[in-house]
């Protein structure tokens, strides 16, 4: 299958190839690429209500990740038995709110929004943030991520996370 | 048969008490379901063949049209058919006639945004718009707009919602975009269409786009007809990638979310506008006016 894209918000104007184009590098630095994967692009209204619902937080965010396998020890790929376990989940972006923070900084919302994939990415692979051990090591595993994204397309995109926060 | 007249009956004696603007949402092959709110229901406890059976032996073939309830009996001396049946169509007609028009949002359409300019052609509606050279034209028919599904829903709502609460009817038709570059002999064309969520209806938890491409091909520039010799690409199991440049190629010409939600309000308008038309005309001609 592969990676199913969906737009469903019409604050934000995407492009869809570009997307896919970067996520596909993000699947091929990971060797994940035989795994599908759902990235659901979202406004702030739907983020907030996804948010609220299932972290009991009503307010938007930049990426909710919904993994199909709850419980990898970080960054082991899972060894399905069935084709039909051949996925890692589902990614929903909240392009508005990526959008307004790449306002506020200038920055290119594209770019962005492969790093907030990234970190989405890592979520479905079992990394937490919860502890500053946890946070650290997801830090260290997307700035590989995205140090090599660099390397291949010769853009310099930055890791989501900056500093620990339980709250996050 | 007996099962399926009760079943009738049963939805009928329910429908009495709804709004007569929820009348429009029944299947139009079941007449006898549209009940006026103002009519007595009575239960067909017979077949209407029956009404004049003298009995199995008699050898009894069924003339409707010579029972005596059926025998006209208001006449306008235009020497056409006038019955007592019509006088009530034409009565419950001129009811749903001004509900209808009480709901109705806006007389006039709504404007699409991006300056699109609309063309009517009866149930058919054409947005044009030129960009730089190429001309963009959304074709589609408020006919068969309105996905079956509402109608189930609109049915619930009648058991368990009050009337405020029954969803909106909302006509989402398959439209046509045509990419024409100056030109050229050939216009580049993409059939589209609303997908049905398999999820739910109306309650946030759609997870398709909110159109999606059926088809592509190149046809003949000006209004030839439709070449069924062009390669016609389904998208059905076409490569993921092409596919989103496609969507990327028609929202950079403005035929993206925005346009998708814009498109649906407008055909909602009209396909409303085109129904309160008929009953009108329904209503002259049912009244030999």
């Amino acid at each position: 299958m592969g990676v199913v894209l969906r737009n469903l918000q019409k604050v934000v104007p995407l492009r869809r190839a570009r997307l896919r184009r970067d996520v596909d590098t993000l699947r091929h630095i990971l060797g994940i690429q035989k795994f599908d994967l759902g990235i659901i692009c979202v406004d702030n209204r739907r983020i907030q209500q996804i948010n609220n619902l299932y972290r009991k937080k009503n307010a938007p965010t930049d990426v909710l990740s919904f993994p199909f396998y709850e419980d990898l020890r970080p960054g082991k790929l899972p060894c399905p038995l069935h084709r039909d376990e051949l996925n890692l989940g589902d990614i929903f972006l909240g392009v508005e709110f990526v959008m307004n923070q790449c306002q506020k900084e200038s920055l290119d919302l594209h770019g962005a929004l492969t790093a907030v994939t990234a970190h989405g990415i890592c979520h479905l692979l079992g990394y937490r943030h919860e502890t500053e051990e946890e946070w650290a090591e997801m830090l260290q595993r997307e700035r590989y991520i995205l140090s090599e994204y660099n390397r291949l397309t010769g853009r310099h995109l930055e890791p989501l996370m900056k500093a620990f926060s339980p709250e996050t | 048969m007996l099962k399926s007249v009760v079943r009738a009956v049963g939805a009928a004696v329910r429908l009495s008490s709804a709004a007569p603007s929820a009348a429009r949402a029944l299947p139009l092959s079941c007449p006898t379901l549209r009940s006026p709110a103002s009519a007595t229901i009575r239960p067909f406890t017979r077949s209407l063949w029956m009404l004049k059976n003298n009995g199995a032996s008699s050898g009894y073939r069924p003339k409707l049209l010579s029972s005596k309830v059926l025998n006209p009996s208001v006449s306008c001396g235009c020497g056409g058919l006038h019955t007592e049946g019509d006088k009530a169509f034409g009565e419950f007609l001129s009811d749903e006639i001004k509900e209808e028009k009480k709901i109705q949002k806006n007389k006039s359409l709504p404007k699409m945004s991006g300056g699109w300019e609309l063309e009517m052609n009866g149930t058919e509606a054409k947005l044009t718009r030129q960009l730089s050279g190429e001309k963009i034209t959304v074709t589609f028919n408020v006919n068969n707009s309105i996905p079956p599904n509402f109608e189930e829903e609109v049915e619930q709502g009648q058991q368990q919602k009050s009337p405020e609460d029954e969803p909106e009817i909302v006509s989402t038709p398959n439209f046509v975009i045509e990419v024409a570059k100056q030109g050229g002999k050939h216009s580049l064309v993409f059939d589209c269409h609303f997908p049905e969520d398999e999820m739910s209806h109306g309650e946030g938890e759609e997870e398709s786009d909110i159109f999606a491409i059926r088809e592509v091909s190149f046809q003949p520039e000006g209004d030839s007809d439709w070449k069924e010799t062009s390669y016609t690409l389904n998208t059905d199991s076409l490569d993921w990638a092409l596919y989103d440049h496609m969507m990327d190629f028609l929202a950079e010409r403005g035929v993206d979310n925005t346009f998708a939600d814009e498109l649906t309000e407008l055909s909602t308008a009209i396909e409303h506008k085109e129904y309160i038309k008929f009953l009108e005309d329904l209503q002259s001609f049912v009244n030999c006016k």
